[in-house]
């Protein structure tokens, strides 16, 4: 009996992770914010929201990975916060560059807040070229 | 007139409560905010932005005529700020402006910079030199922001509000005569009311300092809360009283500004949101008045005001009622001084509605003004106005307004002057970038 439950937690924990992985979405998209220009935060965001109505949900897996000067999306302060807590419950996934928290950091002395939506990953140009070598397109508005 | 100590007591007992409430700062869609903060994590280090107006007024007004001077004008017959002609072109507003943050990672500090190019009374008393109206920093925390340098008083929605938003081309009379401050220095005495064909049109412009422009230099204390749908907004405000002129007055007193607004949010953003706002303010000081009986003639100067705004699509209804004491104006004409200790009042009712499926706004305001009240110089100043506007993008439209006045007096010096005041039309086109 424990095997048997064992064989199906198994198979539970490996659906989950393909379903993670976005096997079911037709579409997979990771968005690029590297830009000073504050008008590109709100176009990512409308690019993100657009994508997503467009396939649904559950068609399209969603990533805005930001780094350098675009890093200032995922401050915690943003006043675009609002947006990124709608597009979260929606699905999308935000990475903060850690190689740019931590010049921000220095040029701050201390570190940036950084919005809990936020996941932080090694180095941002990397995480990009990681999800397009796992099949996402690459789209910088 | 609302009493000022229970005004400021009931500000500061309510700034306390909304801060120790902890509540989220609110991104309000409001004048102090929208004019002295910038959107943390999400501005520039320099965003050049200004706008342009360029307008044609006429007169119709009927001149005064003298038995022995000649047909005489005073200043509400004459199109300002140069007072020589009743129909005339001006550019009578061209600004630009820089505001941002200046180091864009810490949204602590931000800065506005704005200058005016354009023909009015900022610049017209100034020789027609392009003058700096706003130069401003803020200091944004969550318990308090905090502005210093020149800028917008808190006070009259008309003031305080985007000119480049405002929905017809003349300010009501009780904004332009109580609110929008003159700064005559002793020996610009009156002069007498021109006769256009004598060759004497001139003179009656002799105020050599630009007006207030609703601006002072000094140090605000503000913030703004959200408690659910509505926006809480205070400011407390200290400054020399001297407009857009730098240095403090001759008195040597600082003005007071408090202001309250609590709004209602019903979406949009920014200069056009929608909501019903309530708000009240005082403003109170000391003048020097150059043609006081003697040359330490100082007067208290209070102003104070409360009104409601509402801006629902396609609808907008404004409301505002203000009185003051002390330095009542009364234009650089005869046959009495610049200014007196006496008190006025005066209110207006604006009306808006925007068609639907058009790009077409109508317009209607009612105001008074009565200066000098139950004094043997009271005179009161009733305008209609009728306005039009298309709105040709959200960065460019042509307002058309129509004002017909009725301004009169028990007395008969100044009731021979004001008589004759009649419509005034104007066409106005304004582009923002």
């Amino acid at each position: 009996m424990k095997k048997i439950l064992g064989i199906v937690a198994a198979l539970g924990m490996l659906l989950a992770s393909t379903a993670q992985a976005g096997d079911f979405a037709e579409e997979k998209i990771v968005l690029q914010i590297s830009d000073p220009n504050p008008f590109k935060q709100t176009l990512v965001l409308n690019v993100a929201g657009n994508v997503l109505k467009h396939y649904g949900q559950d068609k399209v897996d969603i990533e805005i990975v930001a780094f350098g000067p675009g890093l200032r999306l995922l401050f915690a302060e943003n006043a675009n916060k609002g947006r990124i807590k709608s597009l979260t419950d929606s699905g999308v996934k935000f990475s903060a560059c850690k190689n740019t928290v931590k010049n921000m950091s220095k040029k701050l002395g201390h570190a940036p807040a950084l919005n809990p939506a936020a996941t932080q990953v090694g180095a941002g140009v990397v995480q990009i070229v990681d999800l397009m070598n796992k099949g996402y397109k690459l789209i910088k508005p | 007139m609302i009493n000022k100590n229970i005004f400021t007591k009931t500000l500061s007992a309510a700034a306390v409560v909304a801060g120790l409430s902890a509540i989220q700062v609110a991104e309000a869609a409001n004048w102090l905010m929208l004019q002295g903060t910038e959107r943390p994590g999400a501005a520039g280090r320099a965003k050049v932005w200004g706008f342009i107006q360029a307008q044609y007024q006429s007169d119709s007004s009927e001149p005064f005529a003298h038995p022995t001077q000649g047909d005489l004008y005073v200043p509400p017959k004459l199109i300002g700020p140069n007072l020589t002609s009743q129909e005339q072109f001006n550019v009578n507003r061209a600004r630009i402006g820089v505001r941002g943050i200046g180091m864009p990672l810490d949204s602590t500090v931000n800065y506005f910079l704005l200058a005016e190019l354009g023909n009015n009374g900022i610049t017209a008393g100034n020789g027609g030199a392009a003058m700096i109206s706003d130069a401003s920093i803020t200091i944004n925390t969550d318990a308090v922001r905090i502005r210093a340098g020149l800028f917008k008083t808190p006070g009259v929605e008309e003031g305080l509000q985007a000119i480049h938003v405002f929905d017809y081309i003349n300010f009501t009379t009780v904004t332009n005569q109580l609110m929008l401050e003159r700064f005559p220095q002793t020996g610009e005495a009156n002069t007498t009311a021109p006769d256009l064909t004598e060759g004497n049109p001139n003179s009656i412009n002799n105020i050599a300092r630009p007006v207030g422009a609703f601006r002072d230099t000094g140090v605000q204390f503000f913030q703004s809360y959200k408690m659910g749908k509505w926006d809480h907004s205070y400011a407390v405000m200290f400054g020399n009283g001297n407009g857009l002129n730098f240095g403090n007055t001759a008195d040597g007193n600082m003005d007071t500004y408090l202001y309250w607004a609590s709004e209602l949010a019903m979406g949009g953003k920014g200069p056009r949101a929608q909501g019903l706002k309530i708000f009240a303010w005082n403003q109170s000081g000391k003048r020097l008045n150059p043609n006081g009986a003697s040359i330490d003639d100082v007067q208290d100067r209070t102003r104070t005001g409360f009104g409601v705004k509402y801006l629902k699509m396609p609808f907008r209804v404004t409301f505002e009622s203000m009185t003051g004491e002390g330095m009542i104006f009364k234009g650089p004409h005869q046959p009495v001084g610049n200014y007196n200790d006496l008190t006025a009042s005066g209110s207006y009712i604006d009306f808006g509605y925007y068609i639907p499926n058009s790009k077409w706004e109508i317009d209607l305001r009612v105001d008074t003004y009565t200066r000098d009240e139950n004094a043997t110089a009271e005179a009161t100043f009733d305008t209609t106005t009728v306005g039009l506007q298309y709105h040709i993008n959200k960065k460019s439209r042509v307002n058309m307004t129509y004002d017909m006045r009725d301004f009169s007096s028990e007395v008969a010096a100044a009731n021979n002057q004001l008589k004759g005041v009649g419509d005034r039309l104007a066409v106005q086109l304004t582009h923002i970038f």
